[in-house]
């Protein structure tokens, strides 16, 4: 007990100490940049010989986010969509459920060797702990940096594009402040040069 | 001989009697349960307002008096628990209450606010869990340690998405009633028990229904102040693919249990009469202070049990008054100080384990 005290105190210790040094630094100003609302979303590219001019598709719900954005109201997100963007929120709840599957590790381990046997309430236990260990770990893949990047899905565009094949992939819609010199809409894509030899530059 | 026959003949009719009861008992819980899912479905805002306004403040002071007759005269070995439950209730409870002020004073950013609240939540568990290390001291026989990974695991889910974690804590408060009623009637009815949990089975399936009628009707118009915050309440911000029709009902639903429990289940259900003594309940003569022990015993508090209650009394008619001037800002201001009733719950529900 003494040890599983000793480790917890130390995590305890490691965070708090996270926390101090970020408390050290002064609050920066919210810049222009960082006013800029995002809404993310799906967007698939289709290149379409028939068609006569350039189409933007766009899904109610997606619009009902835009538009409450530019309001500034909080956007309608479903519940997979409302789970933390944020690094350091992600990085805490990894390191807990690391802690907490440890912890159950030992615990299962402990309680196989006493001889005693687990009863029907701490398999239950168990299997709670397995279920929410799978669901943390899914969610953190998914809005953690896990994986690849989204310029991933990307990848092929340039020669799905020549080729007339669609392209699908994630999509983060920026609405920026007004331009007094005035300009339309941008699409940035995350598109790699290649050389002659298919190489990345 | 004859003294043991009379004795045997004597629990015969003792368990028979309590048999009969607790028949009796299962049905006044399938009619109350009944009962309260149907006002809640039919009439969710309306019905929240009454019960909120009639039942919010006499169930805090009839929790109040609950606690103080749980509470040793003398802490003794359990000193170092009550020093950690009371600390922590005191901090969490000031911290929480101050939450508000902090949000409406300083221009936090959504992401450094939802941070705030998530280290509230770990404070609160962090306290959940010493609370259960030092229990777990006096109860040698039984192994807690399963504890540390579930509140481990409950502190990542709470960094992923602590507005969520807030809202099932209002949700799963109401249920707490319900196990506190479990270890009373262990006490005071075991014959009643095993019935008791048989009828558990009743609220679980009774919120299925509701979440599978409720869940295609259309949302509430919360298009006053005081009825958008009652559907804020049951997280309809948090969830807005679901009617807010069904979050406020089950809500209503689980808080009408709660209050249930505290206001007429736990007081009416004192100690089973052995033989044919005529021993009344201390739990319903909620009027006689000697029905508490810390004030009865001789080494006891009076006063401070007197004064505790008599200011319980205060406000709970401050609370009233205070509802029938305005009542969205005195549910708001009720809510948010009621954070501390649901913490007093944790310890000593641990000390009934």
């Amino acid at each position: 007990m003494k040890t599983v005290l000793a480790m917890t105190c130390l995590a305890v210790f490691v965070l708090a100490t996270a926390f101090a040094v970020r408390a050290d630094i002064a609050r920066p100003k919210p810049s222009e940049e960082q006013r800029i609302k995002t809404v993310y979303a799906q967007l698939e590219i289709v290149p379409d010989s028939k068609a006569l001019s350039a189409t933007l598709q766009i899904h109610r719900s997606d619009l009902k986010d835009l538009l409450a954005s530019v309001e500034g109201a909080p956007t309608n997100t479903s519940f997979a969509s409302s789970i933390t963007h944020s690094g350091t929120r992600t990085i805490i709840a990894g390191m807990l459920l690391f802690l907490s599957l440890s912890f159950a590790g030992v615990w299962l381990a402990r309680a196989s060797r006493s001889g005693s046997g687990l009863s029907r309430s701490h398999k239950a236990i168990a299997v709670v702990l397995v279920a929410i260990a799978t669901i943390g770990t899914a969610a953190i893949i998914t809005r953690g940096n896990a994986g690849p990047p989204p310029s991933y899905a990307w990848r092929n565009l340039p020669t799905n594009l020549t080729s007339g094949r669609s392209t699908r992939g994630s999509i983060t819609i920026s609405l920026l402040p007004d331009d007094p010199n005035g300009g339309g809409a941008k699409l940035i894509m995350p598109v790699t040069k290649k050389n002659e030899r298919g190489e990345e530059e | 001989m004859q003294e043991a026959v009379q004795f045997k003949l004597g629990s015969w009719l003792v368990n028979e009697r309590a048999q009969s009861n607790a028949w009796m008992f299962a049905a006044v819980l399938v009619l109350c349960t009944l009962g309260c899912a149907l006002f809640a479905s039919w009439l969710p805002l309306q019905v929240s307002i009454v019960t909120v306004f009639l039942f919010a403040g006499p169930h805090n002071w009839f929790e109040l008096r609950y606690f103080l007759m749980r509470m040793p005269v003398r802490f003794g070995r359990s000193r170092n628990f009550f020093l950690t439950a009371f600390a922590g209730l005191g901090t969490l409870t000031i911290t929480y209450a101050s939450l508000p002020l902090l949000y409406r004073a300083a221009l936090w950013s959504e992401e450094g606010w939802l941070t705030i609240i998530a280290i509230w939540n770990t404070l609160l568990l962090s306290w959940l869990g010493l609370l259960v290390w030092q229990r777990s001291k006096q109860k040698t026989k039984s192994n807690w340690f399963w504890v540390l990974p579930v509140a481990l695991a409950l502190g990542a889910f709470n960094w992923l998405t602590p507005e969520f974690f807030s809202l099932i804590l209002i949700y799963v408060h109401p249920l707490v009633a319900m196990a506190f009623l479990d270890r009373h009637l262990r006490r005071n009815r075991p014959t009643w028990l095993r019935t008791y949990r048989s009828c558990l089975v009743l609220p679980l399936f009774v919120l299925a229904l509701m979440i599978w009628r409720l869940s295609q009707t259309t949302s509430l118009a919360d298009d006053n102040g005081l009825f958008w915050r009652i559907t804020q309440h049951s997280g309809a911000e948090l969830l807005p693919f679901v009617s807010s029709h069904l979050l406020v009902s089950v809500h209503l639903y689980l808080e009408m249990l709660h209050y249930g429990v505290w206001l007429l289940a736990l007081p009416l259900l004192g100690p089973l009469v052995m033989g044919n003594g005529t021993r009344s309940n201390p739990y319903a003569r909620v009027w006689d202070l000697k029905t508490v022990p810390l004030a009865r015993h001789p080494l006891g508090f009076p006063k401070a049990v007197a004064i505790a209650l008599g200011v319980g009394v205060v406000l709970v008619l401050m609370l009233w008054l205070g509802f029938s001037v305005n009542y969205a800002t005195t549910r708001d201001i009720y809510f948010t100080i009621a954070m501390a009733h649901v913490m007093a719950e944790a310890p000593f529900l641990l000390r009934m384990i």
